[in-house]
């Protein structure tokens, strides 16, 4: 092995090892096994019109292929992005720059890292899909190499662009923290439709190339299709027909493809090793570039500040004895003001704009559109909630300050919802005026149950990532695609009509015990 | 004022004990903790400051027992945490301000805090400028001034000179000597000079043990008579290491000046010499090494 592949192979194994060896890959792979769950059981279904194909080992390959890429490649992402934030926090960053290292290797073996994780998802699909197949029974004839052809094939390149664009991602300053992981989730909406209708060269997915070949043989079998296929959850009684299919048919083309996915995902590992600091913290996001660009001279006198100064005669005044006097108010305060700092003025006046938009829109525009974006904008803000403390490591400070679960604790809850209000203000004022008190109802329970999920996820997950994710997959199905069940702030009359505010209620109130709990159990474990 | 502390013990996981049977009565005066890494030192300040919760025994604040009902001294407690963090957002006022409303100051009152630590702490020019721009030495400032904001009739301070200059440690040792005239301030660290300076009562731990508890003047008594000083050629240094338990060596134009503490003279030309604080602590360390291997 020579020397630069040993380098390579080294940091792979390590970052692999690191997090193979974290309780948070047993729940990846919890993950995992609970998607292959779903296809063995029948829950997840792919219908080509109105037909599916029989259960054998190919089309479970396909099944489980398609299932793998459309799953995996979000929550795949979230799960291996960090592990170059990782060797910034720990330190190891520093020692690795100090090395011969080339930041081309190091990126490249961190693309590999996250290959390496997210196929050992896939490897447990894999058995979850000869799993799959016994299950359902409708044939038994296990046929390793069709089971596993669409797994490679297909699967292999996408999660080498999800590995390579998580390192990317966090080699790029702006892209490296909250911003990056909605960012993602946006491109991912993109990936479906751009897989199915933009042509070999944006078939990421696979699914235009399993789709044709699913066509055309139900073309042949059934005459003219619909052009009609459905990955999914849906029940539907007049589904079923069912169908043999052989497999795939390899053409030359479709593995050329594939291959050159791969060779793009190599080569966005080799882009992210341009963007990538070597952990020079001296460099960083032009933000925190021009907070250290000082003048020369204040850099003289920075210089001489600590021995010029004479040491000051202080004497601390005792505190008067009334001075001990909680106020929660000047702790909201002092949340909130956490809560808001270091935003840019380009974000207020998004929020500004936004909050001036739901009192000049029509109605249905602000409930439909508008009040769910004002209430995205904020994502970034609300994540912090729950996960401050351990991120910035102020926990052994602000726990050791009398009853934190009684102050504190509310008092950062509280900051959230009134970022909720305030964002949201304009829309519950239109509701007001129009008289639609479902609305207003519906508007509290949005502006209560927001910040509560980001507490809540925050104070287990001990991340902002998980509720990142999770918010922006409720706010995608509920108030844009019109999902009733996943509707938080009434923006779907059927979800009003359905009494969806109230289960969102009482859910909060779940979400505030849980959230309580998760609090104590962090006091009681430091 | 008075903190008890009664065999407290902690346990973590594969049951290792960090901290075990350890008990101390302590009243106002600076209570410097010494041991090596890994003695016990952190579990026992987190203990006392109610963030880690022992596995046996009990710490009574002025009777109260600190476990049950930690608020009551959350209240009059100063805490600087080995590893501890800020926001880097916020400036030196503002994040002090927020500890102040976390740890139920009054506003004016805080204020008023605020502006005497900032200066205290030679942090008056940096006061605008936020925290995340601030050098390891100023973080250490501020999470000193964090810890006197409410005034703290206890005041745990662990290992609190790492990263500051050699004037400002001075200052800062200076401060808690002052401070210990009228609190209880329990300070580790493993830098000698710094307990030696400020410390009215000090503790040795190892292998989470107390070893010995001990006002300064007690502790170098015990060594008294025993710490010798001698000259060696250089290329002996090595062979003497291997004989002796050699606490400290300073290479001068004569040879290598080497200190050791020993019931009889290590050499024909050593001198006795008067024990430092350095010389005591490792011979309370070495006597329990050695009573262990015997046993």
């Amino acid at each position: 092995m020579n020397a630069q592949a040993r380098v390579l192979w080294h940091l792979m194994r390590a970052d692999f090892l690191e997090r193979v060896r974290r309780y948070s890959f047993l729940m990846t792979l919890g993950l995992a096994l609970y998607l292959g769950y779903v296809v063995s059981v029948g829950q997840l279904k792919l219908w080509v019109d109105d037909s599916r194909g029989i259960y054998n080992s190919p089309w479970v390959g396909v099944v489980m292929a398609l299932v793998i890429n459309s799953f995996l490649s979000i929550a795949g992402f979230y799960v291996v992005k960090g592990s170059v934030e990782r060797d910034r926090r720990t330190g190891v960053g520093q020692i690795l720059a100090t090395t011969p290292m080339s930041k081309p290797l190091y990126t490249l073996g961190k693309m590999a890292s996250n290959l390496a994780v997210l196929l050992s998802m896939v490897a447990v699909l894999a058995v979850m899909a000869f799993v799959a197949q016994l299950v359902v029974g409708e044939d038994t004839h296990l046929q390793a190499g069709k089971l596993l052809a669409p797994l490679v094939v297909f699967c292999l390149p996408v999660m080498a662009i999800v590995a390579a664009f998580a390192v990317l991602f966090e080699t790029i300053p702006f892209l490296c923290g909250g911003f990056g992981n909605v960012v993602w989730f946006f491109l991912w909406i993109g990936l479906m439709p751009a897989s199915i209708f933009g042509g070999q060269a944006l078939d990421l997915i696979g699914m235009g190339a399993i789709s044709s070949d699913l066509y055309r043989q139900t073309a042949l079998r059934y005459g003219a299709t619909k052009h009609s296929f459905t990955l999914g959850a849906m029940a539907d009684e007049s589904r079923n027909k069912v169908f043999h299919w052989d497999g795939m048919d390899w053409t030359p083309e479709i593995l050329l493809s594939r291959l050159v996915w791969i060779a793009a995902a190599v080569g966005l590992a080799l882009v992210a090793a341009f963007f990538f600091d070597r952990f020079d913290t001296a460099q960083g996001s032009g933000r925190v570039r021009k907070l250290k660009v000082v003048s020369p001279g204040a850099l003289a006198e920075a210089a001489a500040f600590p021995a010029a100064l004479p040491a000051p005669a202080v004497h601390l005044h005792p505190l008067a004895q009334g001075a001990r006097r909680f106020s929660f108010f000047g702790l909201l305060r002092a949340e909130l003001r956490l809560l808001l700092k270091g935003q840019r003025w380009w974000w207020y006046a998004v929020a500004l704009g936004l909050f001036i938009a739901t009192l000049a829109a029509p109605l249905a525009t602000v409930h439909k559109v508008i009040l769910p974006l004002a209430w995205l904008w904020p994502i970034l803000l609300w994540s912090g909630l729950g996960t401050r403390e351990a991120r910035h490591g102020t926990s052994g400070l602000v726990f050791s300050a009398a009853r934190p679960l009684g102050r504190q604790f509310p008092a950062a809850w509280l900051s959230g919802v009134l970022l909720a209000v305030a964002t949201g203000g304009g829309a519950v004022a239109r509701f007001a005026l129009a008289d639609d008190w479902t609305a207003v109802g519906a508007w509290a329970v949005g502006a209560l149950f927001i910040p509560t999920l980001a507490l809540t996820l925050g104070v287990w997950s001990g991340t902002g990532k998980l509720f990142e994710i999770i918010f922006l997959v409720f706010w995608y199905l509920g108030p844009m695609q019109r999902v009733p069940p996943l509707d938080y702030l009434g923006a779907v009359p059927a979800a009003l009509k359905a009494g969806m505010p109230l289960a969102y209620l009482a859910a909060t109130g779940l979400l505030m015990v849980a959230a309580t709990v998760g609090r104590k159990r962090q006091l009681a474990r430091m | 004022m008075k903190l008890t502390i009664e065999g407290v013990g902690k346990r973590y996981k594969g049951n290792f004990w960090g901290l075990k049977d350890f008990t101390l009565e302590l009243g106002a005066g600076v209570l410097g903790l010494l041991g090596p890494n890994g003695a016990g030192k952190s579990t026992l300040m987190r203990i006392l400051a109610t963030i880690t919760r022992p596995t046996e025994g009990r710490a009574l604040w002025d009777g109260t027992d600190i476990v049950r009902s930690p608020d009551g001294l959350r209240a009059e407690l100063g805490y600087l945490p080995q590893d501890f963090g800020v926001y880097p957002n916020l400036n030196a006022v503002e994040f002090l301000e927020y500890m102040a409303a976390v740890k139920g100051l009054d506003r004016a009152a805080a204020a008023r805090r605020i502006e005497e630590l900032l200066v205290l702490v030679n942090l008056t020019e940096a006061r605008k400028r936020p925290l995340g721009g601030y050098s390891g030495g100023m973080k250490q400032r501020i999470g000193i001034a964090q810890a006197l904001l409410n005034d703290p009739r206890l005041l745990i301070v662990d290992e609190p000179t790492v990263g500051l200059d050699p004037e400002e440690r001075v200052r800062f040792r200076n401060l808690l000597s002052d401070l210990g005239g009228e609190r209880i301030v329990i300070l580790s660290t493993h830098i000698v000079s710094d307990v030696e300076a400020v410390a009215t009562g000090i503790a040795v731990m190892d292998r989470g043990r107390l070893l010995s508890y001990a006002e300064p003047e007690e502790l170098l008594l015990s060594v008294e008579g025993r710490v010798w000083e001698w000259v060696i050629p250089s290329a002996e240094l090595a062979a003497a290491r291997e004989r002796w338990k050699i606490s400290s060596t300073v290479r001068r134009a004569d040879g290598v000046h080497a200190r050791v503490v020993s019931e009889i003279p290590p050499a024909p030309g050593a001198v006795r010499v008067p024990p430092s604080l350095e010389d005591a602590y490792l011979a309370v360390l070495e006597g329990d090494r050695a009573r262990a291997a015997a046993a």
